[in-house]
């Protein structure tokens, strides 16, 4: 059994290997050339992990620029929306030179493999990234059954 | 021989062990008026002490490394550890003394003052 579940790491860490040398070819093609505004149009969903550790999910998304004020979560069953708004920084009585950063606001919406229970929910603000603890609804989590 | 064992030996560290960190341009936004240059930088999930921001002969680094630790099983990733790097050129006339940087929700946003010779200056005409 171990020796199956490192099989299965390795296997994963060729694919991150492989994801990562993709994104090295994109990312210098993308550096190379102004990104063109329907991109970041296109972008202004943010990037999301999941993960699931048995008893809970949990969910981080990449929100630069957002404070806690202005983002909002709904749950509903297995049904997950992450929205948030914010007034764009810039100063006033400045030349504007160059502006990439284009999200003020976005709204993304998940369906999570189960059930989670929305009372016990929490979610954290830290350096740009939204951490979701989700915990699973009691009859979504594993149980463990004894042989007699 | 011993020259193959080697080769499928690297390999297989290289996979397991040594992912490389993807260098990545963050996105910023720069504003000036007279007196300073402003520049925003998006970093999401970098640490206060994992950036670096470095003026050397007119040209500016910024750079952040992000660690995130993994926990579970992974349902889906779509971002992971990352090394932001960009380089700009600044005029030599930034006060490099006075730069200043503040990191909130994952922006850097960073000061980048005008020494005082390079100030625009208005000239008052006199009446004689």
């Amino acid at each position: 059994m171990w020796s199956k579940l490192s099989d299965i790491d390795r296997m994963f860490n060729a694919m991150n290997l492989l994801q990562s040398r993709m994104d090295n070819i994109f990312g210098d093609y993308s550096t190379s050339r102004p990104i063109p505004a329907a991109w970041i149009a296109a972008e202004s969903m943010p990037k999301t992990n999941l993960s699931d550790l048995g008893d809970h999910f949990e969910v981080v998304a990449e929100v630069p620029g957002f404070a806690k004020e202005s983002l909002n979560i709904k749950i509903q069953g297995n049904y997950l929306e992450i929205s948030g708004t914010y007034e764009k920084d810039a100063p006033e009585g400045y030349a504007v030179h160059r502006v990439e950063r284009g999200t003020t606001s976005f709204n993304r919406s998940f369906t999570l493999p189960s059930d989670v229970d929305p009372e016990k929910v929490e979610a954290a603000l830290k350096n740009g990234l939204l951490e979701l603890t989700l915990p699973k609804a009691e009859a979504a989590k594993p149980k463990q059954i004894t042989v007699k | 021989m011993s020259d193959e064992k080697e080769l499928v030996k690297s390999e297989k560290d290289m996979v397991e062990k040594s992912r490389p960190i993807p260098t990545v341009t963050p996105v910023v936004d720069i504003y000036e008026n007279d007196d300073e240059i402003l520049l925003h930088a998006d970093m999401p999930g970098v640490e206060k002490d994992k950036i670096t921001v470095n003026v050397d002969n007119g040209t500016l680094t910024i750079t952040g490394v992000r660690e995130i630790e993994t926990k579970g099983v992974a349902t889906w990733e779509e971002f992971g550890n990352v090394e932001y790097k960009r380089n700009f050129s600044v005029p030599q006339t930034i006060d490099v003394s006075k730069v200043d940087a503040e990191l909130k929700d994952g922006v850097l946003r960073l000061h980048l003052p005008k020494s005082e010779a390079a100030k625009p200056r208005q000239i008052e005409i006199k009446t004689g």
